[in-house]
């Protein structure tokens, strides 16, 4: 599965790449987001619940930043254990560009999903990938712009 | 439901009789696998693998443990010196392959989507199902290798580690047994294609798609240390399961019973292999000391079984301007999946596939060479049309390219090159018993008025309508004699029946091998009431209980009326020859079998018919009353032969059928279809149609719609029917089924057996009427499935 979108976010450049390496913000903008932790600057571990489908699961797993460009881009690599559900893989590239006072989001996801998920969720897999991330984008410029998260679940 | 017709001419056979057993199972009586319930009985839930191929790194079984209800978790680590490991030498083919070692859960790593790697035994299904989900399975993944041909380049990366390389199968079929007389052939079929007016030459490749019984597998094992093991298995083949269980636990041979139930929905083939999850199930009952079942979920049968075809050939045809068939030269590459079943191992699907790509066309020569690749997808399981469903397709495929290369009807081509007289021996050494291919082809073009359908045909063109007709033809294995069985799957292929007299003068027949809806209630009723003169309802058959039953290689490729059946009769006809011995010493009259006729409940002397007697008296008197006897006759009636036919035996058919294709959108709606079937004599035509239907049916499905997909990552994507679509009624046209037959020579009865191979003429025939009603844009299909998709793909590339 890809994914690629660009979001304009009301921030400057240098707000929203301190953002997107802050664990409290992060955990916050995440939807189904239970546990985000750091283990090191550039590594995390995180418990998120998601539906995809008829299927709830609760991933355990990490993330590793790469190719950290501050405040430019970076490729963040995660690994999910959904037990029964299944798994997934994913690599996201995020890179950002000024805009005058905002900042051009554009962020490209490739992601392989195994087990139950890729099966029974397939046709769904897009879709709700491309609704999690929006909601994602949404809590996150709301956090920055210091108001509450929007909406916490995936459901 | 329709009148029962009576019985013709004194005989039961070829009476269009309503099958006994169909009351019952739409009445919801059928006493299925799941129906058995045994007191104390756990529940079994495999933990499949979610990676196509992975080290197992760790499994955490204790939060499963500390469910309350679970019994117990085993994973392969626990069984591995508990357990033999298979082959097991009644499980492998005469045939030199890299087989390889499993166990029944996975040991060390998986190889495929849905392996076993750990069991859960809890004392509720549920809980079962619950613990699964608790099994946390660590793994390190490995190099995924999905694709035959990939999987055959040097060092692609090795997924049974017990080999050096992924072939697991390769064999030359045609020339000599020597690499030199091989050679020599080769040579002279290059000749032939140097010479040849006309030549063909394509890549043609069919889909990973098979068989969906109704009823997914299951298996039920109960251990007692006074009577051993008694295992219910969902199977075609109860003996073999009773001597691989035998092997590969070591139990006393008079320890084991198998008993596969009455009621079995549907096989197909997919029940025919010894699997892996009958052997854990029996050791762990034994272990447990208390019954353990199993029952396969849909999903855990569209992840493990009824995936075949899978194929990739590159045939090439030559033949001459008039349209002479002369040579064909064919490397076939077969996707075997893992390889881990017993008895098939995959391969021996693609092996019969190649021996039967002749068909039922003359060829000069021929050069056929197969290789077998193991790759990370489930093992090829057998599904009807064994073997042959690619191989067919694309011989089908490439005569009709033929006919469009030299501008002839492929129907007057087919008829040219069908193999005129029988007994004939294929160039690739099948023997063909008996049959006339040219009155059943005859028969089928009775059925079509060919310079009117391209009238027809040219009319529509003129009115941007798509209209064609396309042809198949099939002959395919009816039973398999022991010198086809013995080397093919290490078996004996003679049927055997036991039958049984009754003092009240009803029959009880036992037969080894096990039905899965064939109707053999009926089939055998029809036999044993005409050899008798009984009623059909006097009838009554016990199949798949290795207690019971004389041994039989079980139900598989069309055994029923060819093997199994003539072995009833037999059986029925040695019980004869002694009634009319005792018959004949009573009436004090020198007399012999054929001197009587059982008719009507009466054995009737023939030369003064007011001579006679009641058949249930004679019965009663013989096995109750056994004094006044012949010198050395002792009482009972009862008799179990063995049948082995002089020669391995076939049947044939051929179809048609119309198509308009809509060339805007690519879909293609089937208007006629008709078929011409050698069936031999028939004991119910019922039954017999409704084995053509169901088999057409089946090929439809698998041309058109059902296709297993897996994902560059070796991900299973289709394991569900909404993703793995299956035909339905208002897909289907109507079939109209025709008959030629020809007594089969081999047979007592003229019987042949029916319906395993019949799916295979469908692809051929269904493609070349689409190709045929395109051929103004010149499109030659290749590929399966046919999907509106692709055919419109090919016409939008055959106008750019």
């Amino acid at each position: 599965m890809e994914l690629a979108e660009e979001i304009r976010i009301n921030a400057t450049r240098d707000i929203v790449f301190a953002a997107l390496n802050n664990v409290e913000i992060l955990k916050q903008a995440i939807p189904g987001c239970e546990a985000l932790e750091a283990t090191s600057a550039t590594e995390f571990t995180a418990t998120v619940v998601s539906k995809i489908g008829p299927l709830k699961a609760r991933f355990t797993g990490n993330v590793t930043l790469v190719d950290v460009i501050a405040p430019q881009s970076y490729t963040m690599v995660g690994e999910g254990k959904g037990g029964p559900a299944g798994f997934a893989k994913m690599r996201t590239f995020v890179h950002l560009t000024d805009e005058g006072e905002s900042t051009l989001l554009r962020y490209e996801v490739k992601a392989d999903i195994g087990g139950k998920l890729a099966q029974l969720g397939g046709a769904l897999i897009s879709s709700t990938s491309k609704k999690l991330a929006g909601i994602f984008f949404g809590n996150f410029e709301a956090l920055l712009n210091g108001e509450r998260a929007i909406e916490r679940s995936s459901e | 439901m329709a009148s029962n017709p009576q019985k013709t001419n004194d005989s039961w056979m070829g009476s269009r009789l309503a099958r006994k057993e169909d009351l019952r199972l739409v009445t919801g009586q059928g006493k299925y696998i799941s129906d058995i319930v045994l007191p104390r009985m756990l529940h079994a839930v495999f933990v499949r693998s979610d990676r196509a191929h992975a080290k197992i790194v760790s499994i955490d079984t204790s939060a499963a443990l500390a469910l309350p209800g679970v019994v117990c978790v085993v994973t392969g680590d626990d069984i591995v010196d508990e357990l033999r490991s298979m082959p097991q030498p009644v499980l492998l083919p005469n045939l030199p392959a890299k087989y390889p070692t499993f166990y029944p859960l996975c040991v060390g790593k998986v190889k495929f989507h849905g392996a076993p790697v750990a069991l859960v035994i809890a004392r509720d299904k549920y809980v079962a199902e619950d613990a699964a989900e608790l099994v946390e399975i660590e793994y390190e993944e490995l190099p995924v290798v999905v694709d035959p041909e990939a999987a055959l380049e040097p060092g692609a990366p090795l997924i049974n580690e017990d080999h050096d390389d992924n072939e697991i199968f390769s064999m030359t079929f045609t020339g000599g047994t020597t690499q030199a007389e091989q050679d020599a052939n080769d040579k002279e079929v290059e000749e032939i294609f140097q010479n040849a007016d006309v030549t063909i030459k394509e890549r043609f490749r069919v889909h990973r798609t098979g068989l969906t019984p109704m009823e997914p597998r299951g298996v039920l094992c109960d251990w007692s240390d006074s009577d051993g093991l008694t295992a219910w298995i969902t199977t075609q083949r109860p003996h073999i399961d009773r001597l691989a269980i035998i092997d590969l636990l070591d139990i006393p041979a008079d320890k084991v019973r198998v008993i596969a139930p009455r009621d079995q929905g549907g096989g197909f083939g997919v029940k025919a292999p010894f699997f892996r999850e009958n052997v854990i199930i029996a050791h762990m009952a034994r272990k447990l000391g208390q019954p353990v079942r199993w029952i396969e979920s849909r999903y855990e049968s569209l992840m493990n079984v009824g995936q075949e075809r899978d194929q990739i050939n590159y045939l090439e045809v030559a033949a001459t301007q008039d349209g002479k068939l002369l040579a064909l030269r064919n490397r076939g590459i077969a996707d075997n999946g893992t390889g881990e079943t017993g008895v098939y191992w995959g391969f021996v699907m693609p092996f019969l596939g190649a021996v039967e790509l002749p068909n039922t066309y003359t060829w000069d020569k021929a050069d056929v060479k197969l290789r077998v690749a193991v790759t990370n997808k489930a093992c090829l399981t057998p599904s009807r049309a064994f073997g042959h469903f690619p191989t067919r397709f694309a011989i089908e495929r490439a005569v009709d390219m033929i006919a469009h290369k030299i501008g002839m009807e492929p129907s007057d081509l087919r008829r040219k090159n069908l193999i005129p007289h029988l007994p004939y021996t294929s160039t690739t050494g099948e023997y063909y018993d008996s049959g006339d291919f040219v009155q059943v082809w005859d028969n089928l073009m009775s059925h079509i008025d060919m310079a009117k359908f391209r009238e027809e045909q040219q009319a529509a063109r003129s009115e941007g309508r798509y209209i064609g007709i396309g042809f198949g033809t099939g002959v395919e294995l009816s039973g398999m004699a022991s010198e086809v069985l013995v080397p093919m799957e290490n078996q004996p292929g003679y049927g055997a029946a036991s039958v049984r007299l009754d003092p009240r003068g009803t029959a009880l027949v036992f037969g080894g091998d096990a039905p899965g809806g064939q109707g053999h209630e009926t089939s055998v009723a029809q036999i044993v009431a005409s050899a008798f003169g009984i009623e059909p309802q006097d009838t009554v058959t016990t199949t798949g209980d290795t207690a019971t039953t004389p041994f039989g290689s079980g139900t598989i490729g069309a055994r029923g009326a060819s093997y199994f059946m003539s072995a009833v009769h037999n059986a029925c006809v040695e019980i004869k020859v002694k009634i009319a011995r005792i018959l004949a010493h009573d009436l004090g009259i020198s007399a012999t079998l054929d001197d009587f006729e059982f008719v009507d409940g009466q054995v009737v002397l023939r030369s003064d018919r007011s001579v006679k007697k009641s058949f249930r008296d004679i019965v009663e008197r013989i096995i109750m009353h056994p004094i006044n006897m012949p010198p050395g006759e002792v009482g009972g009636l009862e008799a179990t032969v063995y049948f082995e036919a002089a020669k391995p035996m076939i049947c044939f058919n051929a179809d048609f059928c119309t198509v308009e294709v809509d060339i805007h959108s690519g879909e293609f709606k089937i208007t006629k279809w008709v078929s011409s079937e050698d069936v031999g004599n028939v004991i119910n035509p019922l039954i017999v149609d409704g084995q053509m239907h169901g088999a057409i049916v089946q090929g439809l499905s698998n041309t058109m719609f059902e296709e297993f997909i897996y994902n560059d990552q070796g991900q299973q994507l289709t394991a569900d029917f909404e993703n793995y679509k299956i035909a339905n009624a208002a897909d289907m046209p109507d079939i109209e089924v025709t008959y030629s037959p020809s007594p089969c020579p081999h047979t007592p009865l003229g019987t042949r057996g029916i319906g395993e191979g019949r799916p295979s003429s469908v692809p051929g025939a269904l493609s070349n009427a689409i190709c045929d009603a395109l051929l103004p844009f010149g499109i030659e299909i290749t590929e399966l499935p046919l999907r509106p998709g692709a055919i419109w793909k090919k016409i939008q590339e055959s106008q750019a």
